[in-house]
């Protein structure tokens, strides 16, 4: 079948560098890293003591919830898409959103609903849960709750999906997205991923893998780096069958599983080797000139990413610039792909690439051409998202600037 | 939903089903057709609610489960999800190239282990007072590792994923019913399309968890008629219609805002499409009165006197419940005992799934 092209029209976010995506550019592009230590509960003897948390943003209810819809609103303002009623019934949201974890506020409750003594007493804990289930909305606290929230804002009465995908679920629901356009699901869909997870049960579950950086400092490619740092934030993109304004275009995407490990990559970098070249296959191009790495900072996920980069492109990748946001904003999780869409954007829409912030010393097993200091400039017509999750599920985007 | 008529037909090479009626999906339909499962006590939830009925998966062999280390990690979706990856992959004989196959799974939030937890929270209680210190400490050294993991929706595939080697295009959607639908449905368009050669589809997921079935009971479910079930249900699906069990004619999924703005008529279309017939079964998911009576009405209006309701012996296992419903569908058609099957399935997302499978001509 001729599947229909897919145009970027609006993005928005909400990141610690700034209340809007608007916000966020000159920082990012100066190489400010928002990352700075958690002051919101006690972490003295976490594993990992900082964070990139979002300290201005007022807001009541689900953090996730107000997070994306500050984001969606600024990318469906910024698309302008005009609709009649007809229309309206072809809109799709597609959300990259983890949980399935409770609150810190209701495990804490749940240990008092137990006993709070020496004894886990299941029986009290089962009699108190639905006690403390009165006060914890479940429709609230569930990953479908942004979709649902968004889907009746924007009057959506197409798919209404939720990608649950850990650290590649917002690039894997932008993906879907880019599908259902292509197949005539929806005419437009508002998709991208959110993450709030500055939260003690998940500095603590991240901490315990390992995974987090004890020094407390995220140099994605840097020689330095043992680890990533979490941070949060909503990252929203509003996609279109019509070209109209649009100056980019999300030509392909590809996606795999590494069926390696929970916690390592592939030492190979096969996995993401093939959602690379799957994504490349469906724009048709074989290069890009920039790459919106997944560069965690820990010490494997790096350097398998940039084995894997080098094993795609060969010598072309020299002829591009690589970088990754998470030196600047943290690790998202859930919300990492669509940020990292939002700055392929930037790169595309305005030739400004945002550097690899805290890289000062660049690890030789990460070997690329890496954006150093400050952002650079230069004409950018293809570009490379990439999100590789925890448990081995990858996705990678190709960008293009529209003919 | 699907240009079909732009893709080449989809059939369904093999398939599984964990359950309460066993480790076996053949039989499945026909046990519930003669209403052979019954509901039983969950283990699960008598330490801590007591006496609560519902359709629990019986103790996994050893011959088919998970070794002993995996089986620490998982959490107990994950578990059911790699069992049910092992039968299909058994069921189709595809053994080669795994790293092609595509796997699309409906996934839910009921996954970290209350045990785990315990020990954690234990750990971090000094003098009757929990501490975010003692947490950070001791209560992390308590727990399994890979805690986190199990509270990670994605695991439920990944994990699976990993023991058998599945590596191709994949997603996981966090469903309570509707998700799952729109796990096969993506299945579907990357197998119609040629995107990829083989692919595997369903959910994995349990309403017996202590916290889930809390949360079931305070959102006003189980006043309801919810009967908590698990499980796990995948559809082996290729292009090729050699040796294949039936074929997916059908496969789409509407939202809760769509459902509320015109059930009736949605459920109209739907069967004024699908124009059943006396050889033909009609078989739904849903996950208590309303939406029982919604699409038992739907039946009616449409001349179909007689409906499977899966829920009835399976409960509704989330995340799981439509893929269930889909292989006892399989089930019937592969036995002869349908023509076509018609699965609809109404979770407590709001959203209604629609899925037909047709005996191959």
């Amino acid at each position: 079948m001729s599947a229909r092209p897919v145009f970027v029209h609006g993005v928005g976010a909400v990141t610690a560098l700034g209340l809007s995506w608007r916000e966020s550019i000159a920082p990012l592009a100066a190489g400010a890293s928002a990352i700075v230590p958690v002051t919101e509960f006690d972490v003295a003897h976490f594993p990992c003591t900082v964070a990139a948390p979002i300290r201005d943003f007022k807001h009541q209810g689900d953090r996730r919830i107000a997070l994306a819809c500050a984001a969606s609103e600024e990318a469906w303002t910024a698309a302008a898409i005009a609709f009649d009623d007809s229309q309206q019934k072809k809109i799709g949201i597609f959300m990259g959103a983890e949980s399935g974890r409770a609150p810190f506020a209701t495990v804490h409750a749940l240990t008092r609903a137990a006993g709070g003594k020496a004894a886990f007493d299941h029986a009290k804990f089962g009699k108190q849960a639905r006690v403390l289930a009165e006060h914890c909305d479940a429709s609230q606290t569930s990953p479908a709750a942004v979709t649902s929230l968004l889907a009746k804002r924007y009057g959506a009465t197409g798919p209404a999906v939720t990608i649950s995908l850990a650290c590649s679920s917002g690039a894997s629901a932008v993906a879907e997205a880019a599908r259902s356009i292509r197949l005539g699901i929806c005419d437009v869909a508002l998709c991208g991923g959110v993450g709030a997870d500055v939260d003690p049960l998940m500095l603590a579950g991240f901490g315990r893998i390992g995974a987090l950086s004890g020094r407390g400092i995220s140099c994605p490619f840097d020689a330095r780096r043992d680890g990533f740092v979490v941070g949060e934030g909503a990252a929203m993109i509003v996609l279109s069958a019509d070209r109209g304004t649009a100056v980019v275009e999300l030509a392909g995407e590809g996606r795999s599983l590494d069926a390696y490990n929970l916690t390592a990559p592939d030492p190979d970098g096969d996995g993401a080797t093939r959602a690379m070249r799957a994504a490349l296959v469906a724009a048709k191009i074989d290069a890009v000139d920039y790459v919106q790495a997944h560069g965690t900072s820990t010490p494997l996920n790096d350097a398998v990413e940039a084995m894997a980069l080098r094993r795609v492109f060969g010598t072309h990748l020299y002829k591009s610039h690589v970088s990754s946001v998470k030196g600047a904003l943290g690790h998202w999780i859930a919300g990492a792909g669509a940020l990292g869409l939002l700055c392929a954007h930037e790169a595309l829409m305005t030739g400004t690439l945002f550097p690899t912030a805290n890289l000062t010393n660049p690890d030789r097993d990460c070997d690329l051409p890496h954006v150093l200091g400050g952002a650079i400039k230069k004409t950018v017509n293809t570009a490379l998202v990439n999100a590789f999750a925890f448990g081995g599920a990858n996705c990678s985007l190709v960008l293009r600037r529209c003919a | 939903m699907c240009p079909s008529n732009q893709y080449q037909k989809v059939y369904v090479q093999g398939a599984a089903a964990i359950s309460a009626f066993g480790m076996d999906w053949r039989g499945l339909g026909a046990a519930i057709t003669a209403n052979k499962i019954t509901l039983s006590p969950a283990r699960q939830l008598a330490d801590s609610h007591g006496s609560v009925f519902g359709s629990e998966v019986a103790a996994i062999p050893a011959a088919i489960d998970v070794d002993a280390r995996a089986c620490k990690l998982m959490s107990y979706p994950a578990r059911l999800n790699a069992v049910a990856l092992r039968q299909v992959l058994y069921d189709t004989g595809w053994e080669s190239a795994r790293d092609e196959i595509a796997f699309y799974l409906g996934v839910g939030a009921s996954g970290g282990s209350v045990a785990e937890l315990t020990e954690m929270l234990r750990a971090s209680i000094v003098d009757q007072t929990f501490t975010l210190d003692r947490f950070g400490t001791a209560g992390l050294a308590a727990c399994n590792p890979l805690f986190a993991f199990q509270l990670m929706n994605n695991f439920t595939l990944c994990h699976g994923a990993i023991v058998h080697g599945i590596g191709g295009p994949n997603s996981a959607f966090y469903s309570r019913g509707n998700g799952t639908v729109a796990a096969l449905s993506e299945a579907m368009h990357v197998v119609a399309s040629g995107e990829c050669g083989r692919a595997l589809a369903g959910g994995a997921d349990s309403a017996l968890h202590p916290v889930t079935w809390a949360q079931l009971c305070r959102d006003g479910y189980v006043d309801q008629g919810f009967i908590p079930g698990e499980g796990a249900g995948l559809l082996a699906l290729s292009r090729e219609s050699t040796h294949a069990l039936a074929e997916l004619s059908r496969c789409e999924f509407h939202s809760a805002i769509t459902l509320r703005a015109g059930a009736a008529r949605l459920l109209s279309d739907i069967f004024q499409d699908f124009k059943p017939n006396v050889d033909d079964r009609v078989l739904f998911s849903a996950w208590g009165e309303p939406s029982r009576e919604m699409l038992l009405h739907a039946c009616n209006e449409s001349g179909v006197s007689t409906v499977i309701d899966i829920a009835a012996c399976l409960g509704d296992a989330l995340a799981a419940a439509p893929a269930l419903a889909w292989v006892a569908a399989l089930d019937l058609v592969v036995t002869g005992n349908a023509s076509r099957a018609l699965v609809l399935n109404a979770g407590i997302d709001g959203g209604l799934g629609c899925v037909v499978l047709r005996r191959v001509v």
